[in-house]
């Protein structure tokens, strides 16, 4: 019996893990290209969660086909939000300076939500996400296994984008070092704006995933920014492969005490590991000494 | 040098004027609510200054503030429970334990910079929560906490009257300690981690012991604000006072007025809190969008705030006062503040800027 606990709450921690570490994705990324933390990335979770909504109640739309239309709008507003306000920041303490104006994002977007769709959860329920099955004696929740499924799709093609594309080696190029990028010909300019789109494209993705499996409401983002901020530092800020692996190993073991101890000490497990981190090894797990400075 | 000797003994005089006036304040306004808010205004005032002993001496913004003011609540809730005579002794192991626990966490915390500083306050914050809200038979879980108050009023207008005048009190306290640390070595070593803290140590600044003692100060007075607001509403809600709203509100003020100036942080909090309770009471759907759009906008536009923005003002009027420096400084607006030779000692000529 216990047994079978312990993997059913693995499986659980996997199929959370891959939401976040698709989440986390994106931070590393507008990371990686700015060196920012970008405060707001739930908040466009959640509002990609809520236009999901809209759609689906609106014009009967299937959750995961409202991406078309959300993925490119939040591309462009990621793009938008790049130029328009975080390229202006001086650059002598952008690092501080980028938290608050993203914070402060975040605030307006939360704002902007719970004004025009009150502070109440909201739900989707669709047919086919709502059974589970049995595999090997474990139950799998189909909305889950959808989640994760749609995840990993997302991030093997932006793994993909990053390691084999013109723009991917542009990309690396920037994050390793701007300015040796443009005098090779790198237009970092774009490379960022477009980066950061990426970023919110994932926050897009992720936003459909949510709506499918949790209830939402307002002010659900921000213990969403704390757990994924613990696992970006875990993996190391600006490195999206260790920061995938911290989000299956955080997600696993969240689930795990989850279901052994109470729920208080699986949002805890986020901050314990995110403490361990700082004492032992400040720069993540996976990242350079880079990641200690900023 | 002289001229900043000088600026910092008439601060002492302009504080102890500051306290004296709010203190006067209830004998003019009667109404209840207006105490209630001027309660709120002046406790934010010593929870803004308090912040700025981190934020404006060392650079390090943290938005874990709010964690302090939680703990601090809650350390003199459930020392001093509903018993009134042991609040005073509550308050006073509130003060003590925060500050252990103030430099514990600043020494961990502060072996990270920039935003992964920032990622680890937030965190603190939420750690605070779910430790109120999961620890029941300490805390009362997420039912709350009831405490005793600090004054034997019973009438409301009365009440809020005292704590305006503690607060008060306390904000001296805070301001003078600010005031003395901005001429001391001490905050000499602060600023030059601001300005570099890789420079700062290799020239022999102990960077760690310098940050980990300003945070434990800092915590200790946010905890302590917390504590007196706990005796002051007589409930603690786990939810409220572990929101990192009230970090950011903290971060507003100061980055409104100004960080580096012992003003900037009150004046912020003397603008931000009557605009808020305008909000909350006319607006209450567009609060939060009205917060974010100003902290947004202060950002962008003033991220050196008020009182250095009225200083270069000045200063270009008056041309002949200023020095090249100062107008130097008034080009970067990163140097606003302390146009003196920069800190770090031992270094001859004009610091280099970066």
């Amino acid at each position: 019996m216990t047994r079978s606990l312990f993997i059913q709450s693995v499986v659980f921690g996997v199929l959370t893990g891959g939401v976040y570490a698709l989440l986390a994705s994106g931070l590393s990324l507008y990371f990686g290209v700015m060196r920012i933390v970008q405060i707001a990335h739930p908040a466009f979770l959640f509002l990609g969660a809520y236009l999901t909504y809209s759609l689906h109640t609106r014009f009967d739309v299937d959750p995961l086909l409202t991406m078309p239309v959300t993925v490119p709008l939040f591309f462009v507003t990621g793009m938008a939000i790049q130029r328009l306000l975080l390229a202006r920041l001086r650059s002598e303490n952008a690092a501080m300076m980028s938290v608050l104006l993203t914070f402060a994002i975040a605030v307006v977007v939360e704002g902007g939500l719970s004004a025009v769709y009150t502070g109440s959860y909201r739900s989707i329920d669709v047919d086919y996400a709502k059974q589970s099955f049995e595999w090997f004696g474990v139950r799998v929740p189909r909305d889950r296994l959808i989640g994760l499924a749609v995840a990993g799709t997302t991030l093997l093609v932006l793994f993909g984008v990053l390691r084999f594309s013109r723009y991917g080696r542009s990309l690396r190029a920037t994050m390793q070092h701007p300015d040796a990028a443009r005098l090779v010909g790198v237009e970092t300019g774009r490379v960022r704006a477009i980066g950061f789109g990426i970023g919110m494209s994932t926050a897009a993705v992720g936003g459909a995933v949510l709506s499918l499996i949790v209830p939402f409401f307002p002010s659900g983002h921000w213990e969403w920014i704390a757990k994924l901020m613990a696992i970006i530092v875990v993996g190391g800020l600006g490195s999206v492969g260790g920061a995938a692996i911290a989000a299956f190993v955080l997600g696993i073991t969240e689930a795990v005490v989850q279901s052994w101890v109470s729920p208080v000490w699986a949002g805890m497990v986020f901050y314990l590991f995110l403490f361990v981190t700082l004492i032992f090894r400040p720069q993540g797990f996976f990242g350079g000494r880079l990641a200690q400075r900023y | 040098m002289a001229a900043q000797r000088r600026q910092q003994g008439w601060n002492y005089v302009l504080v102890l004027v500051l306290v004296a006036a709010l203190t006067a304040g209830p004998l003019v306004v009667t109404n209840s609510y207006y105490r209630y808010a001027g309660v709120l205004m002046v406790m934010y005032m010593v929870m803004a200054t308090s912040w700025n002993l981190v934020g404006g001496f060392t650079g390090y913004v943290s938005l874990g503030h709010a964690a302090f003011f939680g703990f601090g609540a809650y350390c003199t809730g459930i020392i001093a429970g509903d018993s009134r005579p042991s609040v005073v002794g509550a308050l006073v192991a509130t003060v003590g334990i925060c500050a252990v626990v103030g430099a514990a966490i600043g020494a961990v915390a502060l072996r990270v910079r920039g935003s992964s500083f920032v990622i680890v306050t937030i965190a603190l914050v939420y750690m605070g929560s779910l430790l109120a809200q999961g620890w029941r038979s300490l805390t009362g879980g997420s039912l709350g906490l009831d405490v005793a108050s600090l004054f034997s009023f019973t009438n409301r207008a009365s009440r809020h009257a005292a704590y305006i005048v503690t607060f008060a009190l306390l904000l001296g306290v805070v301001m003078v300690l600010w005031n003395f640390i901005d001429g001391t070595k001490f905050g000499m070593g602060l600023k030059a981690v601001r300005e570099d803290e890789d420079r700062a140590q290799s020239l022999g600044v102990n960077t760690t012991a310098f940050k980990v003692v300003a945070f434990a100060l800092s915590a200790t007075f946010v905890g302590l604000a917390g504590g007196l607001y706990a005796t002051w509403t007589g409930f603690i809600d786990p939810i409220f006072v572990f929101s990192v709203q009230i970090s950011a509100q903290l971060v507003l003020m100061s980055l409104l007025g100004g960080m580096r100036s012992l003003w900037g942080p009150v004046l912020g909090a003397a603008i931000i809190v009557p605009s808020s309770e305008f909000f909350l009471v006319n607006l209450p759907d567009y609060h939060l969008l009205g917060m974010g759009i100003m902290l947004g906008g202060v950002v962008l536009l003033m991220p050196a705030g008020i009182i250095p923005t009225l200083r270069q003002l000045r200063a270009h009027r008056d041309p002949p006062g200023a020095s090249i420096r100062e107008e130097a400084g008034a080009v970067g607006a990163d140097q606003s503040d302390d146009v003196d030779p920069p800190p770090v000692v031992g270094v001859p000529g004009p610091m280099v800027h970066r």
